[in-house]
Formats: structure tokens, sequence, C-alpha cells
């Protein structure tokens, strides 16, 4: 019996191994496969994601690259020109802003201003998220620059099988895709779980999850605060209030239509996100329900999100100007007491 | 380690010395077929058939046909606004008229000037910024000096695919500034790929003249700092670019890597055509008239007729050379470069307009 338990635990897998293994395994199907990133290839990585890959599959096809994230990602958007697909680590999401122009002008708009002649099959990944005393520079959600820039998607799991199933889909896409990981989420023992390989593993771009079902309100998230609603999910159940929590998985393109058919029963919504208020993607999913679905809701929506502020690094300053489950249950229940 | 020096190539055999007799004539052709674009255009603007800016080329036109006389078909290039030119120039050398050849058609260069649904892009981007993975031409956004990083990459692709083509950019002196211009030949150097870095030194950037924009008496010598060789070509004579850069091609194609070629020219006009007026307030009339006396037609004639390629009354035949676009008449000009470029001028006002429905089209690609 013991070592049952044993086996069973050694099944279940972290968040950062999903990614992982997602990246080998698309790395052996697909020979025209390169990543590119700093020090992912002796090193194997800042957090570990690339450990080993180098030894793997060589360093013309493993590239450790200067400090240069504009040429990372311009470079990878040639290589795509000449066939190849193109893993893109950045080592903190938050470093992205350097490489910003050869995302949103050269390669987003790759496909469009050729007339299709051209996708860019590219997945800029990288480690994301607050809550983790980072301060201001590795703490980042960025995630609205680009869903504000057409030719990109935009995905950000919250648990290791999303992670490994939307990072195979990602990678198989012929579209840039800018990939967020909440690297607080990375080595988190509680949200282990067993991983299927290959195909069986995919999750497809695009589709939302319900994490819970619940009748009274819908909680609408992505990435970290995902676990966050659920707490305060818990929290509303012991006032009485049934919490439905929908984790979009995928910001660009959008799945409205679970969220829709959600609000068609809870008529209540709370939207969170982990990024600062104005021109946050919380906002957008506001604007649209606003717009296409008017008709089911029984009180004004609400969103959760950072204040519009950076992100300091003390610990009581960081925390009071991020969402936390608290914040989400108090607006749940104004939305529910309306 | 390389100098700038050190790389120029010997005086004894130039790559000049392998042309024939004909290629001396194709890169005249050549010459003037980008003159005669450059003017057509200019002409066409001014009776308001065109939109956009032009960025003329005129005066400048030694760099792009030296450039690209010696490279293969499947070698790469991305140009800049100044260098229109050279989308129906690559792979010129295989006959311009042959329309088995690889590289864009002036049905399709004109298309793309006349944003017609024949441009390689279907007019969705103006002007320079169009390209074709057929005739290794890579899509350029405006942002200057954003295609480097993408050239190394081609080429690193191209080596792991088991080919050896070499890039070559194109780039302003003014856009050498830019962050990513430094990080994407440092990284084309430590890699050893095949990038040739093509400076068309103008000395001036859009208002800002040469001294306000880096700090070195010859742009070349920024090699050094990569390690990588950089040499220095006289912009105006067509020969001299042709032997500088093939000699990097040559450095490139033999795994040694990177180099810089600063050719040094002159902007004839304006930065572009709005701006010919206020170009007269900011450049001293008499640089501009000292920058414009060495016309590159005029001395490749000089250099054929020494060579005993041309008579000297042959040279006086279509005396396109040391005038303005306004002085310059379809007979200063060989009579097939005359026809070739009115049969694409035709062709593209024959063309459709794309629909409307195109601006919403291809953001993503659907087959996923
Ligand atoms: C990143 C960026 N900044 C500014 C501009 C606007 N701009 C277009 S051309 C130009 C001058 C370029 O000068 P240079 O590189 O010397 O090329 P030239 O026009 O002289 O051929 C400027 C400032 C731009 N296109 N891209
Ligand atoms: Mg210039």
């Amino acid at each position: 019996m013991a070592s049952l338990m044993q086996t069973d635990a050694t099944i279940k897998k972290n968040y950062l191994t999903a990614l992982k293994e997602a990246i080998a395994e698309e790395m052996d199907r697909n020979q025209h496969m390169i990543c590119m990133g700093e020090d992912i290839g002796l090193l194997g990585g800042a957090f570990g994601v690339t450990d080993g890959l180098q030894e793997k599959f060589g360093t013309e096809r493993v590239i450790d690259m200067p400090i240069s994230e504009a040429c990372i990602v311009g470079a990878a958007c040639g290589m795509a020109l000449n066939g190849k697909t193109v893993m893109v680590e950045m080592q903190f999401i938050d470093f992205i802003s350097c490489g910003f122009d050869q995302i949103v002008n050269m390669t987003a708009t790759y496909h469009y201003r050729t007339a299709g002649e051209v996708a860019v099959p590219m997945v800029i990944r990288g480690p994301a998220g607050a809550y983790g005393g980072g301060a201001l520079y590795h703490s980042q959600m960025n995630e609205a620059w680009f869903c504000n820039s057409p030719g990109l998607k935009v995905v950000c799991p919250s648990t290791p099988r999303d992670a490994k199933g939307l990072m195979i889909a990602a990678l198989r896409d012929p579209n840039p895709v800018i990939f967020y990981e909440i690297k607080e989420l990375y080595r988190k023992r509680e949200i282990e779980e067993e991983l299927e390989s290959g195909d069986e593993a995919i999750v497809p771009l695009g589709k939302a999850s319900i994490s819970r079902a619940g009748e009274d309100v819908t909680l609408v998230s992505y990435g970290q605060t995902v676990w966050q609603c659920l707490e305060a999910a818990e929290n509303l159940s012991k006032e009485g209030y049934s919490a439905e929590v929908i984790d979009i998985r995928t910001l660009v393109p959008l799945d409205q239509e679970t969220i829709i058919n959600s609000l068609k029963r809870t008529n209540r919504l709370v939207v969170v996100n982990e990024a600062p208020m104005t021109c946050g993607f919380a906002g957008e999913i506001m604007a649209r329900i606003s717009q296409e679905a008017f008709e089911y809701l029984d009180a004004p929506p609400m969103r959760v999100t950072r204040m519009d502020t950076p992100v300091p690094w003390v610990k009581p300053l960081e925390l009071h100007v991020l969402p936390s489950a608290d914040k989400i249950t108090e607006a749940a229940l104004r939305v529910c007491k309306f | 380690m390389a100098t700038t020096t050190e790389r120029q190539p010997s005086e004894k055999s130039r790559p000049r010395d392998l042309l024939s007799p004909q290629d001396y004539q194709e890169m005249l052709a050549q010459l003037y077929l980008a003159r005669y674009f450059d003017v057509r255009l200019i002409k066409e603007k001014k009776r308001g058939r065109l939109r956009g800016t032009l960025y003329s080329s005129h005066n400048q036109e030694a760099v792009i046909v030296g450039s690209l006389f010696g490279l293969r078909s499947d070698d790469w290039i991305s140009p800049i606004h100044r260098d229109m030119p050279a989308f129906f120039l690559k792979d010129a050398r295989a006959g311009w008229r042959n329309k088995e050849r690889i590289g864009m058609s002036i049905d399709e260069v004109c298309g793309q000037v006349w944003g017609r649904a024949t441009s390689p892009g279907r007019a969705r981007d103006n002007w320079s910024h169009i390209g074709s993975t057929r005739a290794k031409i890579i899509h350029s956004t405006s942002m200057l000096a954003g295609t480097i990083p993408a050239a190394a990459g081609v080429v690193y692709a191209d080596r792991l695919n088991g080919g050896n083509s070499v890039v070559l950019t194109f780039n302003g002196e003014g856009s050498t500034a830019q962050g990513v211009f430094h990080e994407a030949i440092n990284f084309a150097a430590v890699h050893k790929l095949p990038v040739i870095t093509i400076i068309e030194n103008n000395h001036w950037a859009y208002g800002t003249p040469t001294e306000l924009e880096y700090s070195l008496p010859d742009f070349a010598r920024r090699a050094d700092g990569y390690g990588i060789p950089g040499l220095i070509a006289d912009g105006q004579d067509v020969l001299d670019v042709y032997d500088k850069v093939m000699t990097a091609v040559e450095h490139a194609r033999a795994g040694h890597g990177p180099s810089i070629v600063e050719c040094k020219t002159f902007r004839a006009y304006g930065h572009g055509d709005h701006d010919d007026d206020r170009a007269a307030k900011y450049r001293p009339a008499k640089e501009v008239d000292e920058g414009r006396r060495r016309d590159p037609i005029a001395i490749m004639k000089a250099n054929m007729v020494k060579a005993g390629l041309m008579t000297k009354a042959d040279a006086k035949k279509y005396a396109a050379e040391n005038k303005g676009a306004s002085e310059v008449h379809d007979t200063d000009f060989p009579e097939d470069v005359v026809a070739y470029l009115t049969e694409g001028v035709t062709s593209a006002l024959k063309a459709p307009v794309p629909s409307a429905e195109e601006g919403a089209m291809w953001v993503f690609r659907e087959d996923a």
C-alpha cells in the first residue's frame, strides 16, 4: 500500500515539469523546431524550464543567445521565413518590453502584411506574475500590450495540465503566441497533477474551462488569480452563494461563449486580472459582456485588478496593490447583494 | 583580429577581374534601369498618380547595383526605403526580361507602388515594405534597422537546412544608431553568420548630418568592435562597390562570418519628395553641388571607355548622367530600359485595386 502511494505521488507533476515536457516532446517531434533564449542551454534556463534540452538536441537547435531580446525575436522571425518553428524564452516576461517592436511590428503583422504568404510559428514564453517579491521588473503581467496588437495569440495557463496542453497547441499553431507562465505556480505542490503526452495532452487555444461550477455569480479570470477565485468561491459558499469560476486560459482568441453561457444562469459577473486596471484584459471582458450579454446581467459587473501602480517590492506594499481572494470575495458579495 | 584596412581587397586581384564585357554592359544597363525607375516615379508622382512618399535613390544607384550584382538567386536581401530598384534588380543578372527568373518582376514592383492587387503583398503596406520568400527578399517594416535580426535568423536557418546562402541588409547611416543594429550584428558575429551589412552613407538622415549620428571618421570602423571586417567603398563607383561587397560575400560564404561595407554616397534630393523644399534650407547648396558631382552612370561609362569596352562616342549616346529628374528625358535612356519600365507602369495602371474587405483579412493564419 505504501509503495503504491509512492508511485501515485511520482506520477503527479508540477507546472514547470509540464512545460518542460511539452517543449521537449515538440522538439523531438518537430525537427524544424528551435529554442532561443538567454541562458537556456548550458544552464537550462533561469528557472529550469529548458533543463537538459541542449544536451539532448544540441547547441544549434537550443541557442544560448546574447542578452538581446529584440534580436532574439527578430532572428526567430527570420528563421520562420526559412521554415522553422521557434520557441523564444524571455528570462522574465518583464524583459519582453526590450523586444517590443520586433514582436508587435515585425512578427505580429507578418502574415497580415504579406497577405498570407508568411506565417510565423513562434511561441514567446516566460515567467510572469507577482506575489513573490520580484518588485517592479520581475513581477509584471503585461499581456494587455499584446492583446492590443492584432496578429498575436495570448495564452496564460493556471494548471499543469493546461500548461502542457496549451504549450503543445501553441508550438503547433502557425501564428505567433505570447505565453504567460505563472512562476509562482512553477513548483507549487498543491496543484500537481497527472499529465498526458503528445496529441492526448493538447488543450486547444481559444477554449475556456470551468474550474468550479456554480449558480449565483460567475468569477472570470486567468493565471494566478484563478486560484484566488477558487478560494473566494469557498468563502462565498460559507456566505450562502454558489460561485462559478471560469478560467479563460486563452485571452486571444477569447472564448466568449463559455462566459455568456455561464451568465445566462448566474446573471452576475466579477472579472479578475492581476495586471493594472486601466485598459487591462478584465475591462475588455466587461466591455464585451456589456455589449453582447447585457440582458443577462442582474447587477453591474465588477472587476478586481491590481491598482494602477507598478508592483512594489516589500510584501505589505505588494499585497496592498494586488488582487486577493478577500478582495474578490468582497466584490462578489457586492454583486450578489446588488 | 581583422581590422578595417586589412580586409580591403588587394589591388592585384579584384572580384571585378572575373567580370566579362557583357557583365559591364549589364551593370551599366542596371544603373540606367535604377535611375529611370526613380525619374519615372518622380514624374508620375508630380502628375498626381501615386500615393505615399517617394524616397529617391537618385545618385545612389551604384550601391544597389554593385551590391546585388554578384549574388546568387538563393541569397537573401533586405532593402530599405531608398532602395526601390533593388526589388526588381535582385537576380536581374539572369536577364531582366527573363520571365522564368526567380526575382521580383517589374509588374510586381509597379503593382506595389501603385497599390494594386498585383503587388506581392497585395498593397497592404506601402512602398518598400514588400518582400518575397520566393525571390528571397525580407519584408521590412518602417522600423529602421528592424530587419537585421531577421536577416541573421534567415541565414542561421539556412545553414541548419544545409544551405550556404548569404544575406545583404541595406541600411542608411542614420539607422545604425538603432539598438537593434548592434544586437543583430553582435549575434551574427558570435555565430559567424553570413550577414553583410551595407551602409548607404549618404551623409544625411532626414534632417540630421552624420556628425550628429555617430562619432567616427569612417563608419566602417564600427566593425572593429564586433571583431569583423569593415570595408569602405566609393558608393559612386559600381565596380568598387562590387569589389568590396563580393569580398565580404566570399568571406561570409567561406564560413568566416559577417562584414560591414560602408558605401560613401550622397543623397541627391530631400529625404522624401515631401521634403525637397525644406532640404534646400538645411543642406548647404555647396555641399549638395559637390555631393552630386560624381554621377555613378558617368563614372561607369568612364571606366568602360578606359577598359576599351565603350567608345567615347557611344558614351555620349544616352546622356542621363548629371541631370536632375526635371531635366532628363526618356531619350536620355536606352530604349529597352524605357520599354521595360513602361510595361511595368502600364500593367500596374491596368491592375485591380484590392477589395475593401481585404483590409480585415489575414490577421491570423487559420489552418491551425
Ligand atoms: C525606428 C525609426 N525611427 C524613425 C523613423 C523615421 N525615419 C524614416 S527614414 C529616416 C532617416 C533615415 O536616415 P538614414 O538611415 O541615413 O537613411 P536615408 O534616408 O538617408 O537613406 C527617419 C528618421 C523610422 N522610419 N524608424
Ligand atoms: Mg542617410
